[in-house]
Order: C-alpha cells, then sequence, then structure tokens
C-alpha cells in the first residue's frame, strides 16, 4: 500500500523523479570512472612498464612509482657498473620527458641498442628505427588515436620531430626519441632517470638486486614483480587524495539534490500528510514512507549510472582510444552503496520533519 | 452506562506570539454511544477545535475530556496518534482525498494504516452502502464533490471507528448532494449504530441529527 502511495507519488511529479534520479546516476557515474580512469591509467601504464621485459628497475633516491613525475637523473655512467654485475644480460637506460601540450605525453629518450637488447626489440608497423636526432618513433595506438603516419613531422617539447616509424605498443611508453637528443633537450647531459636491468634469466631477479644494492645503496632498486603491485592509487597519495575527493563530491551532489527533492516534495505535500494524521498514521509510518520514496529514486538512479557509465565508457574510449577505463564490480557496488547511504540520508531530515508536522496546521496548509 | 465521550470545563487556549487566542472557555460535553449529534454555533465559536480535541489531533490546554475511557490530559502524542487509529474516523469539508490515489487505494490506505490488513466483506458492505462501487478505480480529480464525500466517508468508516467526526461535511455541497451525504450518515448511524459528531452550519442538515448542541464563543450555549 505504501508502495503504491510511493510509486504514485513518483509519476506524480515526473520531472522532479527525472532530475532526482538522474543526480544519482551521475553520482554513481562519477565515481566509476573517475577510479575507472585512475586504475585504467595506472594498470596501463604498469602494463606497459612489464612489457619492457626488464626484471629489475633502477631508480634514484626518492623517485615515484608514476614515471614522469620523477626528475631527478641519475649519471648515465651507472649503466656501464650495472653490466658488469654477474647475470645481468642487458642494461637499458631512459631519459623520461613529460610533454604536456595537446595531452600528457611521457617520453622516452632510449639508446636504441641497449633497449632493443632488454626488449628485444621494437615490431615495426611501419617505417624504421631513428636515423637522425630529431626522430620519433610512436606506437600503433597514439598513431591511430592521432592519425599519424611514417615521416610526418610532430611538435613534441618545443622541437619538431619526424617520425621514423610505428612500433607495436606495449615497450614502456608511446613515444620514444633518440636518449642523446632527450640529454640535450632537458640539459642533462649524460644522465639518465630509470634503468631497466634484464637479468640472464628472471630467476636471478632478487640475486640481482641484492647485488645492486650493495653497488647502489640509497636507490630504489624494485623487481618488476613488486614495481606492479606497487602501482595501485593507494601508494599514490596525491592520487588518493584525489579521488577521495572526487568521491565526495559525487556523494554530496546526489546528498543535495535529493535532500532537495525531498524537501520540496514533503512541502507540497503537506496536506496529503495532515490527511494521512488524521488517519491516524504514526511518525515512523510517515518516515518510512518518505524514506522508501527517495530509496526507490536511489536505486532507479543507481542502476541508471551502472549502465550509464557503461555506455559513458564506450563512447570514451571510441573517441580516446589511448584511455583506459577499468570498471569492477566492487567498484560499483560500493559507488552503488554509496549513492543509497547518501540519498537516505539526505531524505532523513525532510522525512523527520514531515513526522513533525502538526496534523491541523498541516490539513489546513494551501 | 458510560458515556462515550465527556468532557468537563475544557479549555483551549492558542498563543499568536504574545496573544493568547482563547477558542473553548469551558466545554461541558456528554455523549453517548450510538448518538448523532450536531454541532451549530457561529463561525470562530470553537467547533472545529473541539473536533479535534476530541479526535485526538490537538493537545487541550486545561479541563477533563474522557474518549472512550482514555483520559487525553495524560497521553503523549504517540498515544493520541494510536488512539485516533483505532478509534477514530474524521470527515472534512475539503473532502481530503489524496489525490494521487484511487477511491479504493484512499479507503485501503485507511485499513493499512490500521493494521489490520484489507477486509473484503467490509469493504465491500462499506462501498455497496455509499453506493460508490462503480467509481473506485477512479482518482479524486475525476469524481464529483458528492462522490468524494461519499468515498472519505467510506474510508472514515471502513475500520469501524467508536467515533465519526464529521466538520461541516456538507460545506462544499449543493443541495442534492448534501442529502445524499446526511441521508448516509444517519442510515450508518441508524444500522451500525455508529457514533457521529456533526459541525454544520446549515439547519436541514442539523435536523437530521437526534440532538443538536449549540456553541458560542468557546462555551456549549444550549443542548
Ligand atoms: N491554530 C490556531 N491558532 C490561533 N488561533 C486559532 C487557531 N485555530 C483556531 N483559532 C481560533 O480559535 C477560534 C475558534 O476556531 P474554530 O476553527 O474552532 O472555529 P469554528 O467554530 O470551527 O469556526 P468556523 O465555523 O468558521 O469553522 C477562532 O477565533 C480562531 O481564530
Ligand atoms: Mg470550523
Amino acid at each position: 500500500m505504501v508502495n503504491r502511495m510511493v510509486l504514485q507519488n513518483i509519476m506524480h511529479r515526473p520531472v522532479r523523479t527525472a532530475v532526482s534520479i538522474l543526480a544519482v546516476a551521475i553520482e554513481v557515474g562519477m565515481v566509476m570512472l573517475v577510479v575507472g580512469l585512475t586504475t585504467g591509467l595506472l594498470n596501463e601504464s604498469a602494463k606497459r612498464v612489464e612489457g619492457v621485459g626488464a626484471d629489475v628497475l633502477v631508480q634514484p633516491p626518492g623517485a615515484s612509482f608514476f614515471f614522469g613525475l620523477t626528475q631527478a637523473p641519475m649519471p648515465i655512467k651507472i649503466a656501464d657498473r650495472l653490466a658488469e654485475i654477474p647475470r645481468v644480460g642487458g642494461v637499458a637506460p631512459a631519459l623520461f620527458q613529460f610533454n604536456s601540450t595537446g595531452g600528457l605525453n611521457l617520453i622516452y629518450g632510449i639508446d636504441m641498442e641497449s633497449f632493443n637488447r632488454v626488449t628485444g626489440g621494437f615490431v615495426y608497423h611501419s617505417g624504421g628505427p631513428f636515423e637522425q636526432p630529431y626522430d620519433i618513433l610512436v606506437d600503433d595506438w597514439y598513431a591511430k588515436a592521432n592519425h599519424v603516419k611514417v615521416g610526418q613531422n610532430l611538435s613534441f617539447l618545443n622541437h619538431s620531430f619526424r617520425v621514423a616509424g610505428i612500433v607495436e605498443h606495449g615497450k614502456g611508453a608511446r613515444l620514444f626519441i633518440p636518449l642523446k637528443t632527450a640529454q640535450e633537450m632537458s640539459g642533462a647531459l649524460d644522465k639518465a632517470s630509470i634503468f631497466f636491468v634484464k637479468c640472464t634469466d628472471p630467476g636471478y631477479t632478487d640475486q640481482v638486486i641484492t647485488s645492486i644494492h650493495q653497488l647502489l645503496p640509497r636507490y630504489q632498486i624494485l623487481s618488476v614483480k613488486e614495481y606492479m603491485s606497487l602501482m595501485s592509487s593507494n601508494n599514490l597519495p596525491a592520487m588518493r587524495a584525489f579521488l577521495t575527493v572526487m568521491i565526495l563530491v559525487a556523494v554530496v551532489i546526489g546528498f543535495l539534490v535529493i535532500f532537495l527533492s525531498m524537501y520540496t516534495t514533503i512541502t507540497e505535500r503537506t496536506r496529503e500528510i495532515g490527511i494521512l494524521k488524521s488517519l491516524g498514521a504514526s511518525k515512523t509510518y510517515i518516515i518510512e514512507a518518505i524514506l522508501r520514496e527517495a530509496g526507490l529514486l536511489a536505486v532507479i538512479g543507481v542502476l541508471a549510472g551502472i549502465a550509464g557509465t557503461w555506455f559513458a565508457r564506450k563512447v570514451i574510449l571510441a573517441s580516446f582510444p589511448t584511455l583506459s577505463i577499468d570498471l569492477t564490480i566492487e567498484w560499483a557496488g560500493r559507488a552503488a552503496l554509496l549513492a543509497m547511504v547518501g540519498s537516505l540520508i539526505g531524505a532523513f531530515y525532510p522525512a523527520l520533519r514531515a513526522a513533525q508536522l502538526d496534523p491541523v496546521d498541516a490539513l489546513s496548509y494551501e | 452506562m458510560e458515556p462515550i465521550i465527556a468532557t468537563q470545563d475544557l479549555k483551549k487556549v492558542f498563543r499568536l506570539g504574545k496573544v493568547q487566542v482563547p477558542a473553548l472557555r469551558g466545554v461541558d460535553l456528554i455523549v453517548q454511544e450510538g448518538e448523532f449529534l450536531a454541532v451549530v454555533g457561529p463561525s470562530g465559536c470553537g467547533k472545529s477545535t473541539l473536533l479535534h480535541i476530541l479526535g485526538g489531533l490537538t493537545n487541550p490546554t486545561s479541563g477533563h475530556v474522557l474518549v472512550d475511557g482514555n483520559d487525553f490530559i495524560t497521553m503523549n502524542d504517540a498515544d493520541r496518534t494510536r488512539f485516533r487509529r483505532h478509534k477514530i474516523g474524521f470527515v472534512f469539508q475539503r473532502f481530503n482525498l489524496l489525490p494521487t490515489l484511487t477511491a479504493r487505494q484512499n479507503i485501503a490506505i485507511a485499513q493499512h494504516i490500521q493494521g489490520n490488513g484489507f477486509n473484503p466483506h467490509r469493504f465491500d458492505a462499506v462501498a455497496d452502502m455509499l453506493g460508490i462501487r462503480e467509481k473506485l478505480n477512479h482518482k479524486p480529480f475525476a469524481m464529483s464533490g458528492g462522490e468524494q464525500q461519499r468515498v472519505a466517508i467510506a474510508r472514515a468508516v471502513i475500520c469501524e471507528p467508536k467515533i465519526l467526526l464529521a466538520d461541516e461535511p456538507t460545506g462544499n455541497l449543493d443541495t442534492e448532494n448534501s442529502q445524499i451525504v446526511l441521508n448516509m450518515l444517519r442510515a450508518l448511524n441508524r444500522s451500525f449504530r455508529q457514533t457521529i459528531l456533526m459541525i454544520t452550519h446549515n439547519p436541514e442538515a442539523a435536523a437530521v441529527a437526534d440532538r443538536v448542541v449549540r456553541m458560542r464563543d468557546g462555551r456549549v450555549v444550549s443542548d
């Protein structure tokens, strides 16, 4: 019976209902997409680092896991000393360059020969290796997303680069330039941001790490396995804070809209509440009816939000193929729970007010 | 026999800021079970206020009120709500049906609030008696005033209240519909011994009752 009344009420004001549902849906969508985008970004960049094929990563003291945020390079001479360690099969230095015009791009400055030794070499979709200092290699995803062809000129870091080749994605960055060029451009002569170390066999990883620790005590030395497990927003305080703020904003939006929606509802329906009271409806009865209404709006909003997010993901990925958005059931559940709880809390004060209305006043309300 | 309603020196004072408005200045009233009582009097004399107190919608300020053995002075809000739920049926001048629900749902919600669930026999008996069978699936806006008021009466009596309190039930109706509604109240009183307290401005309506109580300035002046 209450359900029927609730249903009639939400159908009675379709615009109010639609706006409330939309707000909850946006709340859910925002939580899922923001989390999906950040984890997608982290997972995808972690996978690319794994794809380099190194076993150990050597970074300067205090470096971030999230490459590109690191700017303190190490002397390149270290590479030679790393190469002398037993069981080390290859050492590839790279200097990170961070390009922020026209989207954020991490560019690796690489020495082709050592990088190939660690990675096993690029697979070229078209074109070939660097021929001149201002040559660039782009991966196939980047090429597809930006309609890049071999021989074309691209502008990065205030320089014009000729696209020498388009390579299979998955080896660290999406863009590669010669190490020397990167060093000259950033004024970091004979420096590198990272050393990718490959062991003669992955089984020697721990042993090699111990040796590198002895050689470079203060440096940050991680096996790629460890690195993969560390690449989550929990280990990146800035990203974690960003996520928390975004989720909070989303929840507050949902809360406020439901609050306002239920608040106007009870004002509009003051007389009806008076009628229910004249029939002997208790406070609990009235609170329950209003919470049910808010709950129903929230449930529909959550379902619409989840469906909408899956759809939005498709649309976003179609227009930005280099992005990746990892949607998980777990986060769908969390977003749904946040939206439900936020909505019920938002509806609670209006419900309480309705329950406390004086029946005679309510009945004479115009 | 115990009267179903007994008030003694019942007073009600409204406070509007600093101003005190005495609405009831000492009402003494005895009503026996099964009586059909009409309450008449000039506008503002306190008729509605008396009805609201007897139905447990408002607190009295002082005096004694016993309704079916319940002393309102000692009852809190929740107690009065429970009392109203089980013992009182209200009918108002403005019908006061829930606008989004059909006639049937309007009647059923009273049974739902009371908590005894849907009773089809009682429902059919009441619907037949009030002649609203054809209109049960209509919403209030699709019914005439007379029909709405009959639905409101059905809703008020569906749970077999001890007392039916009607505040100018014919106030918004034309003569013909007023007559129909009055006949129904009369019939309810006759066939179910339904105790009815009806406020009215209409002498013809008052004539239908067993007894007429006249009020003036917050007191009962003639019985
Ligand atoms: N909520 C209130 N606050 C202040 N004064 C009130 C309130 N309700 C009623 N009154 C006053 O109490 C007095 C009695 O009002 P009541 O509504 O009981 O009169 P009535 O006999 O029903 O009048 P009518 O025939 O016009 O319906 C009036 O003077 C009215 O102004
Ligand atoms: Mg009145």
